[in-house]
């Protein structure tokens, strides 16, 4: 059969962010926000439980929750997200639990690391790599992002807070962030 | 919290732009206006179906080589600069082309006459409140829905009567296959890769394209009382096509009533605290729309009765449901969770067999906002050229 040039019928992004932006480094003095959603309870019972320990690490934590991304509610969310993001320094940003909210969580992350915070998403398992796939398309492959269990909403509320606890010190790692040995010990 | 509303917002995609000088014409320049990469490939179709599924461009149908030749075609029928920006298309933000939209028409085997409607129905899924991104990358079966309105239905041959939605033999089948292979190749909606969709749908390989039967609609069409006459098409974020049948109602509001009340299961994406609200399309058969409208001649009266039927007592849901929709405020007065969050979110248009019996509902993924784009008119490039 002879054979033919065809053309591409993609289209792909260029450029990219390999890196991961900059450290969280030491927690203590630090504005940490979480940007929370209105589906997985169990990312509000983790981000919880790691909000009072950046507290007792001396950093102030507050937290942001998005709801619908379309119509004016959306431009609102993009309002509220953009003046969150500025009253913060470091940005923890969740939950990558399903497709879409996957998608939205690492959109926003991307927002929050474009802005030059120090910047981490959370994803499950099952999500991790589809966190990274967006993460790149959206031109910042290097984008933190920690990984919890899969799955996790399904189960009780002392279940994921053991998961809590158990991930604390990886997703410190993760953030580039250091407790001093002082807070650390408490 | 109170009831959260669909008002559009004020964000609008970025206007088109062309990225090269305009000054020789789309088909009088000695330039290669064509920047897409070129592949060698074996010009049999069916080599060239297993070369694109190798390259990640296909669906598993058969696809038409897109040779510079019948991409130079294509565009020679239109007027249309390949180099111009119609979208960016989400995740990627990538700049959608007319070449890109071309190169995926031709593949899919649709006529040069469908590349007006084609940009129209991408401009529409660019547009922000149709929340693309959502869209792209769920775990749920979502795809958009195109309805089209104007006299282009009959010039290119789109169905809105017998077998509207999927088995009419017409070309319109591979207009809606060209917008799933842009949605695949330029906006990256790849199971596994960048969509999560746990089952898809088979309306992620066709697409779902139909008109409205404008002529058997004793309400104005549905783009126009969306705000655009004449040639139009309206994007609709849809979970799948969901049968209706009535073989017993004779008056308005028994048919309003079964239709409503089968629009509303629990399961649908309108009953979950993952969305703050939902649109709902409903098309009516000829013969029903007819029944109806002699009782109830406003389509506003008959969307707000068909609303009222669309919604759920609150104690249907389990408990930890119900919860969650109760602190999200959407449980109303009357102890009911609606579908949608007003009347006018039952977007409503005619079409189908004059059968009967039958009505389609098609339910919203949610955060995605229908839109309506008008179809600008084709004109040929020679006359274009001619005009200059």
């Amino acid at each position: 059969m002879a054979r033919v040039m065809v053309l591409d019928p993609t289209a792909t992004r260029t450029d990219d962010i390999t890196s991961p932006g900059p450290d969280a480094g030491a927690l203590a003095g630090k504005r940490i926000g979480f940007r929370l959603d209105n589906i997985w309870r169990s990312w509000d019972w983790i981000s919880e439980l790691w909000a009072d320990k950046f507290r007792a690490a001396g950093a102030r934590v507050s937290f942001w929750r998005c709801a619908g991304r379309s119509g004016e509610e959306g431009e609102r969310m993009n309002r509220e997200l953009k003046a969150f993001l500025e009253t913060i320094d470091v940005a923890v940003v969740g939950l990558a639990n399903c497709g879409s909210c996957t998608g939205w969580t690492i959109r926003d992350a991307i927002t929050a690391a474009n802005a030059g915070l120090p910047t981490t998403a959370i994803a499950t398992k099952n999500f991790e790599t589809f966190a990274h796939e967006l993460a790149g398309r959206g031109g910042r492959s290097g984008l933190r992002v920690h990984v919890l269990p899969y799955p996790l909403n399904e189960l009780a509320r002392d279940e994921v807070m053991a998961i809590g606890e158990a991930h604390y010190q990886g997703v410190i790692e993760t953030m580039g962030a250091h407790i001093a040995a002082k807070e650390a010990a408490e | 919290m109170t009831i959260s509303l669909i008002k559009p917002s004020n964000r609008v995609a970025p206007a088109p732009k062309p990225l090269m000088s305009r000054d020789c014409g789309p088909a009088g320049c000695e330039v290669d206006w064509l920047t897409s990469r070129r592949h060698e490939a074996d010009g049999d179709i069916e080599a060239f179906t297993d070369f694109s599924l190798k390259m990640g461009w296909g669906d598993g149908l058969p696809l038409v080589p897109p040779t510079d030749a019948r991409v130079r075609a294509f565009l020679a029928q239109n007027d249309r600069y390949p180099d111009e920006v119609i979208a960016a298309l989400p995740p990627t933000q990538v700049e959608c082309t007319v070449e890109k939209i071309v190169i995926n028409a031709v593949m899919a085997g649709a006529p040069p006459e469908s590349l007006e409607l084609l940009i129209a129905a991408v401009r529409a899924i660019a547009e922000p409140d149709f929340e693309l991104y959502g869209v792209n990358a769920t775990t749920a079966p979502v795809y958009p829905a195109f309805i089209v309105n104007g006299p282009i239905r009959d010039q290119l041959n789109i169905p809105y009567s017998y077998g509207c939605t999927g088995g009419a033999a017409t070309k319109a089948t591979a207009i809606g296959r060209a917008l799933r292979l842009i949605m695949r190749n330029v906006a990256g909606q790849v199971p596994g890769v960048t969509s999560q969709t746990t089952f898809g749908s088979p309306g992620r390989i066709g697409g779902l394209l139909i008109g409205e039967w404008e002529e058997r609609s004793p309400w104005a069409p549905l783009a126009e009382r969306r705000g655009v006459s004449g040639n139009a098409v309206t994007s609709f974020g849809t979970m799948g096509t969901m049968n209706i049948l009535d073989t017993t109602s004779q008056a308005a509001s028994d048919f309003l009533e079964m239709i409503g009340k089968s629009l509303a299961y629990v399961g649908a994406n309108c009953f979950s605290p993952s969305m703050p609200f939902c649109e709902m399309m409903v098309a009516i058969n000829p013969i029903c729309a007819e029944i109806i409208a002699r009782e109830i001649p406003r389509i506003e009266d008959v969307q707000e009765r068909l609303w009222r039927f669309a919604s759920v007592p609150a104690d249907l849901l389990q408990k930890r449901h119900r919860e969650q929709l109760e602190a999200q405020g959407r449980v109303r007065k009357d102890g009911r969770i609606y579908a949608t969050p007003e009347p006018k979110d039952m977007v409503m248009f005619v079409a189908g067999g004059l059968g009967g019996l039958h009505a389609l509902g098609l339910h919203s993924f949610g955060s995605s906002l229908t839109q309506t784009k008008p179809i600008a008119s084709p004109i040929p490039a020679d006359k274009a050229q001619a005009a200059e």
